[in-house]
């Protein structure tokens, strides 16, 4: 015992004046005072004097008390990590409050493709939900929370759409065929509730469906992303956006990657059984994130096997892909989109520069929110519409704007599926939809018809709903 | 109970053909219709009183009124009878404050004298401490409106499109073509004159109030009498914005008048609120009673979530502006000796 005590006294030593350096003299006050060889701690009052002590005010004297209305700290609990983001980002599709439509019924695999529900609104299968949940095909501005359960408007476009699908399963003559479209339309007009539609009519006919859901998230930076060794010029893989977009594709195409098994043994450094189905396949990139971009490829190979089922690749928020990225090299140079593998994958064949043998479909959105400004990208697509609407009066390109002529190459005879406002009839229909789930009090006649479908500019359908659901006043 | 609606035969369904029972009406919460009461005086359909003289034979007619056979008499023997406004005083002004002949009349009209003579029923209040509003009419309770009256147009020369149908809609003036409820409302959740963020928050209440369960009515707190059952509220959110909103306001408001009590002490007042400082009131203590609320998300759409979970907990009578209400009702009702009314002249 009494050699402790003698240790911690010789440690108080060092609080001796005269063991501090000559600096330490100036700030006096601030060094602890206390006596040597004492253990008792310093109380004496500081130089100051206390503060807010001064004589208690008389019985009866008002004081001013400015803390009157400060709250109790709360002992709430705060919400967890990422907690706040996941409510943010939620997903709602279905309000139970709505009233259920009687009539309404569900597309299915038979008549998915037939133009004869052109018109009509048509609900989605509860499996297909699931699916485009998985490729986070439902969009948080889009009203699906409104209704009790998810439903889509089969409009002209869908129809199309669904005709050009039908081309790229080899119609009547069995000759598989690969359709690339670019949707393009006004702002709030449907493009990525038609990609959506897309989506839907794949999942019905049991194609594979590799969906990017918004094109943003592979180019800002957000994921890491390494030198694809071996490439000349260099490209760059994203190991985790490239995992979890295999997760997604094995999680929405179950059904369909289950039935199906590998040819030959996949190049991958990763074990592999010799009669792996595809979604086991799959799943080996998503448990080694490290192989995520070889896992693609080999997937993708075994997808374009003969025998194989058609390909639906889609991509929503196009224009993102159509310039720099946000990554930088090596030498502080910022990395094109088109050197990220997973998009040059993707442009190779929006390009058409490779086929897809088992037919499919290359669908890509641009959006008109949140989109940046591409000249190249918008010019590519007024031609494309010139093109195929107006071949008389094909615009010129501005020389004092500059071209990326990558963009320019990639899209030089893409098609654009243009997407206008709904007519009449299809404005009635969906309106009709909205009064039967009551989320719309009104008398659906032709008057009020009328003046919903002036009211957003000549059937904007995004327009159509503020106008007629959606209680912003 | 909405109509069926022919949904997915389109090429049909859109010839455009008004189905004449189906009327979906858009309409603010308050609305003018015809009172359903008829007053004892008012004729009811056609003109003549029950007892009127429906016999052919004049000697099978029953006698005329003493004094309207007084005056018919009169009449032919050309002299001045007794005058029309003077004939038939009622008795109850012949006995009115006279007590003796009061205790003589006939039970009958002894009771509705004492009826009149004290209107509220035995055991309850004299004052109300709800309100039902008066002046524009019931209230809407959202239920589809089945009037085939107005479908029939008259052709009315000169006018090209037809003549509109009356009442004109609420909604028809450019000005005031919301509802009152919700453009006050979103006027109190503006700060710094920031309307379009005011109009997003109401957006927001609204979808929360239109996508939240069916709320449950406590009892002890009972909303406005003629409120539609609760399962009604979800698929009219501007309704059950209203009535929470009108449930919860205050009837009255405390006035303190310094120096009439005397002795320093203010006087307090009550003072009756019209329908829109009520509303004002409401909602400012709802906005209050939201702030208070502890922040459960992220976003801007934060404090528009607190203000819609405060809505539904004052219809479901959790809300501590209940308390709030009732303690201004107390003191008012405590302070009622010190209204001072005008003198009768």
């Amino acid at each position: 015992m009494s050699s402790s005590t003698c240790i911690r006294r010789f440690s108080r030593l060092s609080l001796d004046r005269t063991a501090h350096p000559p600096i330490a003299s100036r700030s006096l006050l601030a060094t602890p005072q206390t006596s040597c060889f004492s253990t008792t701690a310093a109380q004496h009052a500081s130089a100051q004097g206390k503060k807010g002590m001064a004589a208690a005010p008389k019985r009866g004297a008002r004081t001013l008390n400015i803390k009157k209305n400060k709250k109790d700290a709360a002992v709430a609990k705060k919400p967890a990590p990422g907690e706040r983001k996941a409510a943010r980002k939620r997903i709602v599709l279905s309000n139970n409050n709505a009233l259920e439509v009687e009539t309404l019924t569900d597309m299915d695999k038979s008549t998915a493709l037939a133009n004869k529900h052109e018109g009509q609104v048509k609900g989605i299968p509860d499996a297909v939900v699931d699916a485009l949940r998985a490729v986070e095909a439902f969009k948080r501005s889009q009203g699906w929370s409104m209704f009790r359960r998810p439903a889509t408007l089969i409009r002209k476009e869908t129809t199309q759409l669904a005709e050009l699908m039908s081309q790229a399963e080899g119609g009547e003559e069995g000759k598989p065929k690969t359709v690339r479209r670019i949707l393009t339309g006004e702002r709030l007009n449907g493009k990525s509730t038609l990609l959506l539609q897309g989506l839907t009519m794949a999942f019905l006919r049991q194609w594979v469906v590799i969906n990017i859901p918004d094109a943003m998230d592979i180019v800002n930076a957000h994921t890491e992303y390494a030198p694809l060794p071996g490439s000349q010029p260099t490209q760059y893989s994203q190991e985790t956006y490239t995992a979890t977009l295999l997760s997604q594709i094995a999680k929405a195409n179950d059904k369909v990657l289950s039935s199906l098994t590998v040819t030959a043994a996949p190049n991958i450094p990763v074990p592999f059984p010799a009669k792996g189905s595809l979604k086991q396949l799959a799943e080996a990139g998503v448990a080694n994130p490290e192989a995520s971009w070889s896992v693609f490829v080999a997937l993708w190979n075994e997808l374009t096997q003969p025998g194989r089922p058609p390909i639906m690749f889609a991509l929503d928020n196009l224009a993102h892909i159509m310039r720099n990225s946000d990554y930088l090299s090596a030498d502080v140079k910022p990395i094109h989109a088109h050197d990220l593998t997973l998009i040059s994958h993707f442009v190779t064949y929006l390009s058409g520069s490779k086929l897809l043998p088992n037919g499919g479909v290359v669908l890509a959105s641009t959006s008109k929110s949140n989109t940046p400004t591409v000249s190249a990208l918008d010019f590519s697509l007024e031609v494309a519409e010139a093109k195929q609407y107006s071949p008389n009066n094909m615009p010129q390109w501005n020389p004092y704007k500059k071209a990326d002529q990558r963009v320019i190459d990639c899209l030089k005879d893409i098609k654009v599926l243009k997407i206008a406002g709904l007519s009449k009839n299809e404005a009635r229909s969906i309106i009709e939809y909205y009064a039967a789930s009551g989320m719309l009090r009104a008398k659906v006649d032709d008057g009020f018809v009328t003046e919903k479908w002036s009211l957003a500019g000549m059937g904007n359908i995004g327009e159509l709903e503020r106008a007629s659901v959606r209680l912003r006043l | 109970m909405p109509p069926p609606l022919n949904l997915l035969r389109p090429a049909r369904a859109i010839a455009f053909r008004p189905k004449p029972q189906v009327q979906w009406r858009l309409r603010p919460s308050m609305r003018t219709t015809p009172s359903q009461f008829r007053f004892y005086s008012s004729p009811s359909g056609p003109a003549t009183p029950p007892a009127a003289d429906r016999s052919k034979q004049p000697d099978a007619k029953p006698l005329d009124h003493v004094s309207e056979e007084a005056q018919k008499t009169a009449e032919i023997m050309g002299r001045a009878g007794p005058e029309p406004a003077k004939q038939g005083t009622p008795i109850a002004k012949v006995v009115e404050g006279d007590k003796e002949a009061q205790e003589k009349l006939p039970k009958v009209m002894q009771d509705s004298i004492n009826a009149k003579a004290s209107s509220a029923p035995k055991g309850s209040r004299s004052y109300s401490t709800s309100t039902t509003p008066t002046s524009e009419g019931e209230m809407d309770l959202g239920l589809v409106n089945m009037d085939p009256s107005t479908m029939a147009a008259a052709e009315v020369p000169g006018v090209k499109f037809g003549m509109p149908t009356l009442p004109l809609p609420k909604d028809g003036h450019v000005k005031h073509r919301y509802d009152d409820v919700v453009e006050q409302v979103t006027n109190l959740l503006m700060r710094h004159g920031e309307k379009s963020k005011a109009q997003r928050n109401m957006a927001f209440i609204l979808q929360h109030l239109r996508t939240s369960p069916i709320p449950t009515i406590n009892p002890a707190r009972p909303l406005l009498p003629g409120a539609p059952p609760p399962s009604h509220l979800p698929l009219n959110p501007i309704l059950y914005l209203t009535l929470a909103i009108d449930s919860v306001a205050p009837l009255i408001r405390i006035r303190s008048q310094r120096g009439a009590a005397g002795g320093g002490v203010a006087l307090q007042i009550p003072v009756p609120l019209g329908q829109r400082q009520r509303r004002r009131t409401a909602v400012e203590w709802i906005l209050n009673a939201a702030g208070r609320r502890r922040n459960a998300g992220s976003g801007k759409d934060g404090f528009a979530k607190k203000v819609a979970e405060e809505l539904v907990s004052v219809v479901e009578g959790r809300s501590g502006v209940w308390d709030r209400r009732g303690g201004v009702h107390k003191l008012g009702v405590a302070a009622r000796a010190n209204i001072v009314l005008p003198r009768k002249r």
